[in-house]
């Protein structure tokens, strides 16, 4: 295979050159200085930059239409373009809500700061790959950089946890995915994907292998998606790990695995007539998701834990969104995944600030926040209590927020697509999970008991962070 | 202009709020500021013109054009009053909170003024998402109202009060999207939310059966509505959040607050699906005459005033929607009206046993007794109220339900004797609470007070004021108010197959 690549595929991959090289710079300046971590406030501001840079070269070709670089590997679409600056942002933020953090805070930072960079091109690669090896190697790239950000916490004990847990499930996840793979590669002969999604469809009906590879894909990104019932590793890592990188994953992470999930079922392989099965199977996926996701969130008493469920059941209004646009099918799907896309923004601009809030009110690097320690907040802090109401509103999808933005467009294409019960369920869990949103509202302004946590002072970047997704929460429905 | 102002200048009354320096000037400032937003809502009147069934004042925006959402406010007969009244009750919750809400005043004042630009906008949003956004946000500031400064079971109570709601509008929301890929479908591809392009959709419908198009979305619909009337058997949200919430949140929710489920009953599900309610409409009206009856009963053995009144809004709007069933002229008009009036008295009666409530901090009526003798100004608009409330002729109340009688009757006989009995058992259970609390001797309790402590002060006899002004002046003069509204209603009634509303272009000057 003779590697030749030209100016057009060094352009668009610029925005990964200029993560890493920035990525390196702490290091670099860390070996410089002795092996000697200064003040984390430059290898965060370092990072920011590197981020920035890159926002501005993807701003070079925000919409290439599809276009292919590095023999049809890399694809650039709009969603390509959306979800990279979405990747982008939440690094940015991860990065800040770090620096503030105590269980990240730690004396690695430069380390630190180099690991997130990476997962940031990991993640670009897989939301950009064309080609079923390059998706692999982004999402290990991506997961391999997590295994050791969370296990760099200072927290000795949850987050240790959380990384071997997180590690040996997702490993066995990738494994499966990469079996599947195979399975595809085996009856298609090719891995680039829309030399998959031109055949699969006749396929669909004819080889068994070809489904099984497709199936045994679908379990291991539903893994990675946290779908019930491929859910149970979600709870644990998000509460063991340290609160910006549960925001991190639980935002960036899952954003970019449902756009390669889509960019798999993005085909023909969903529209062909023998594929109802399939379509049966995910829409059961997506209702057992919405509904055991937030009713495992009612019970839970840990803040992040609920948030975990909440997550869990947010991966469900997704999913809707994803088979409805597969429904579509060919050329229309790109227009239907601008409902996922705008959810999987929504969402993680609400899930952001809801950890950043968390964030802010743990004490200790091995802190745990309760939802029953908000009790009182509204009458201790009532910005903090505002910002923490806002986005509990928003999550549960309650207009003028962004989350009701997020569900109404999601809802209206699954309707479109007349999957009438599947939206019953998703607006009966929607339902369900009014309940526990309510319920940190009800602490901080209602309770009777007003003993509880306060914010811990002096976190200014991430109090702004917070504040600002706080506003884009209340206002970025209306006026988009 | 002016209906835009009127929906949102409140939340800019409300950052006001928020920065005054010193807590002594927030109520003053409220009270001014709300009265301030009442005149200004008289100014429709000088541009709404009398005979006109389109809609007025006009304004539309696109806002998201690739679902042709747009921004879409109007007014016409039917909304007009219901916008007024809004902006009535308000400045007089104000006035009626002035010492019974203590602290959290700044939130509390916030809440009142975000509710008003919730409220404000359902009735005038002529766009179904707009409308749906206005309609579920009003939940949020009345959930802090009730939750914060409620009663003893408040958290029960609103947290009920807000899923119940909000359970029953889930449904609307798909049914909305359903109608909005409809207007694609139909109306020359391009997707509306705006409701006058709703009107024009041809919906199909089958008698008999359920699962068809019309009666589903009617039914997504009316569950809305229905719950936030409430109709009976929905209404167990509202016994408890009446009762757990402070006076000024019970006041806005019995007088406005349901009328956004009867007003979306005569606004969208009447003229969307006209075969669909009208072959259902057996079911609604069993209901209402359900919730008539059983909310009489039921209020006659209530122990505790508040909850009496909580009782008799369940049978008051039953009443509404009665007439409005009965889809005649009388019906419609005696529904609309009495919204109004269910609105001043169910009000008026909230603020009374709130301000006795706030002196002997009991609300059971065995401990009252001859409150007549001690307190003689309140005992006098207590009367005059609980007569608007049972139907006395010369008040409002009697003109309301006479036309609803009249409507019911001509729609059938049935509907009729039912609403009658409802006639009967609503002076029963008022008349029986007055004289137990009102007359007989002076109960233990009451001794224990001076008679200057019981009686109403001047701002409290000021705040009813209106209210007994109100209560007369639409008793007697019935088509001081109803002339604005009739083109609309006989619009509504004649036109429910086929019914377009236009936009109202006033002489030459273009309300785009």
């Amino acid at each position: 295979m003779d590697v030749n690549f030209g100016l057009f595929d060094l352009w668009v991959v610029s925005p990964l050159i200029a993560l890493f090289l920035f990525s390196i710079l702490p290091l670099t300046i860390k070996v410089l200085s002795q092996n000697k971590e200064g003040n984390p406030f430059i290898p965060m501001t370092i990072g920011v930059l590197g981020v920035v840079v890159a926002a501005a070269l993807m701003g070079t070709f925000r919409d290439l239409g599809g276009a292919v670089a590095f023999q049809q590997s890399l694809v650039f679409d709009s969603i390509s373009s959306q979800v990279g600056f979405l990747v982008l942002a939440v690094t940015a933020v991860a990065l800040i809500f770090s620096r503030e953090n105590l269980a990240t805070k730690t004396g690695q930072f430069s380390e630190f700061v180099f690991l997130l960079l990476n997962a940031a091109i990991g993640m670009l690669v897989v939301i950009w790959s064309n080609d079923l090896i390059i998706a692999f190697i982004g999402i290990e790239m991506m997961s391999l950089c997590l295994y050791v950000l969370i296990a760099l916490s200072r927290e000795e004990r949850l987050s240790k946890e959380s990384a071997f847990k997180y590690f040996v499930l997702s490993s066995f996840a990738s494994a499966i995915m990469l079996y599947g793979f195979a399975f595809i590669y085996g009856s298609v002969g090719s891995t680039y994907l829309n030399e998959i999604s031109t055949l699969g469809a006749s396929l669909m009906g004819t080889s068994y292998i070809f489904l099984l590879g497709v199936v045994l894909s679908i379990v291991g990104l539903a893994f990675k998606v946290a779908l019930v019932p491929f859910h149970a590793w979600a709870a644990d890592v998000y509460q063991g790990s340290p609160t910006p990188l549960t925001a991190f994953m639980a935002t960036g992470v899952k954003a970019v695995s449902f756009v390669l999930f889509a960019r798999v079922l993005m085909s023909e392989v969903l529209v062909a007539p023998s594929a109802e099965v399939l379509v049966n199977a995910l829409q059961w996926l997506a209702v057992m998701t919405m509904m055991v996701g937030n009713i495992a969130a009612i019970g839970q008493s840990d803040f992040k834990r609920m948030l975990a469920y909440s997550s869990v059941a947010h991966s469900g209004y997704v999913m809707m969104g994803v088979i409805a646009a597969g429904l579509v099918g060919g050329a229309g799907a790109g227009a239907g995944l601008s409902a996922v896309v705008f959810y999987l923004v929504a969402y993680s601009v609400m899930t952001l600030g809801a950890f950043g809030m968390i964030s802010l009110l743990e004490k200790r690097e091995d802190s745990q926040v309760y939802i029953e320690d908000l009790k009182g907040l509204g009458q201790r802090n009532p910005w903090m209590a505002l910002f923490i109401a806002v986005f509990m509103l928003a999550l549960a999808g309650i207009p003028p927020t962004l989350g009701f933005f997020g569900k109404f467009y999601v809802f209206m294409a699954a309707i479109e697509q007349q999957l009438y019960w599947l939206v019953f369920w998703g607006l009966l869990s929607s339902a369900i999970g009014l309940y526990y949103y309510l319920r940190p509202i009800v602490l901080m302004y209602m309770a009777e008991d007003v003993r509880g946590i306060d914010v811990v002072g002096s976190r200014h970047l991430t109090s702004f962070a917070v504040a600002m997704t706080a506003l884009i929460v209340l206002f970025a429905g209306l006026l988009l | 202009m002016l209906l835009s102002a009127l929906v949102f200048l409140p939340l800019v009354y409300a950052v006001i709020i928020g920065v005054l320096p010193k807590t002594s000037w927030i109520r003053p400032t409220a009270l001014g500021l709300s009265l301030l937003h009442f005149v200004l809502g008289l100014a429709i009147f000088l541009d709404f013109e009398k005979g006109v069934a389109a809609l007025q004042l006009v304004e539309q925006r696109q806002w998201l054009p690739q679902f042709g959402i747009s921004y879409f406010l109007g007014i016409d007969g039917i909304s007009l009053w219901l916008v007024i009244l809004t902006l009535a009750i308000t400045p007089l919750v104000i006035l009626g909170s002035w010492t019974s809400i203590e602290n959290k005043l700044k939130t509390f004042h916030v809440s009142i003024f975000a509710l008003l630009t919730t409220m404000l906008g359902s009735f005038l949003a002529m766009d179904a998402i707009l409308f749906y956004i206005f309609f579920e946000a009003s939940l949020i500031p009345m959930y802090f109202m009730i939750g914060i400064w409620g009663g003893s079971r408040r958290i029960y109570a609103t947290v009920k009060f807000f899923i119940y709601t909000m359970v029953g509008s889930l449904l609307m929301l798909a049914a909305i999207i359903v109608l909005m890929l409809m207007t694609k479908a139909q109306l020359g591809g391009q997707m509306s939310a705006s409701l006058l392009d709703f009107y024009q959709l041809q919906i199909g419908f089958v008698a008999g059966e359920f699962f068809t198009t019309q009666t589903l979305l009617m039914f997504a619909f009316a569950l809305a509505f229905a719950i936030k009337v409430p109709m009976f058997p929905f209404h167990t949200w509202l016994p408890d959040a009446h009762v757990e919430a402070p006076t000024p949140g019970s006041v806005i929710l019995a007088a406005i607050m349901l009328k956004m489920g009867s007003y979306g009953f005569m606004r969208m599900a009447f003229p969307l699906f006209p075969d669909a309610v009208e072959y259902w409409a057996w079911l609604f009206v069993f209901a209402s005459a359900l919730g008539i009856v059983y909310g009489a009963l039921v209020a006659m053995v209530q122990p505790d005033m508040k909850k009496l009144v909580a009782y008799s809004s369940v049978s008051h709007m039953g009443y509404v929607m009665l007439g409005l069933f009965a889809f005649n002229i009388f019906g419609m008009t005696g529904g609309l009206y009495q919204m109004l009036n269910h609105g001043i008295s169910t009000g008026a009666l909230f603020l009374l046993v709130g301000m006795i409530y706030e002196r002997t901090h009991s609300r059971q009526i065995a401990d009252y007794g001859g409150l007549a003798q001690a307190a003689p100004w309140f005992s006098i608009v207590f009367l005059i109220v609980t007569m608007s409330s049972i139907a006395v002729p010369l008040t409002n109340g009697f003109v309301g339900e006479f036309l609803i009688l009249l409507g019911a009757f001509g729609a059938s006989k049935v509907y009729g004797v039912i609403a009658v009995t409802g006639v009967v058992l609503g002076a029963a259970y008022m008349l029986w609470m007055v004289k137990r609390v009102f007359f007989g001797p002076l109960s233990p309790m009451l001794s224990k007070y001076k008679p200057e402590q019981l009686d109403m002060n001047l701002r409290e006899r000021v705040l009813m004021a209106p209210l007994v002004i109100l209560i007369f002046w639409m008793g007697i003069l019935p088509n001081h108010f109803l002339d604005w509204s009739k083109e609309s209603i006989e619009h509504l009634v004649n036109n429910r197959y086929g019914y377009e509303l236009s936009i109202h272009e006033k002489d030459g000057h273009n309300g785009r």
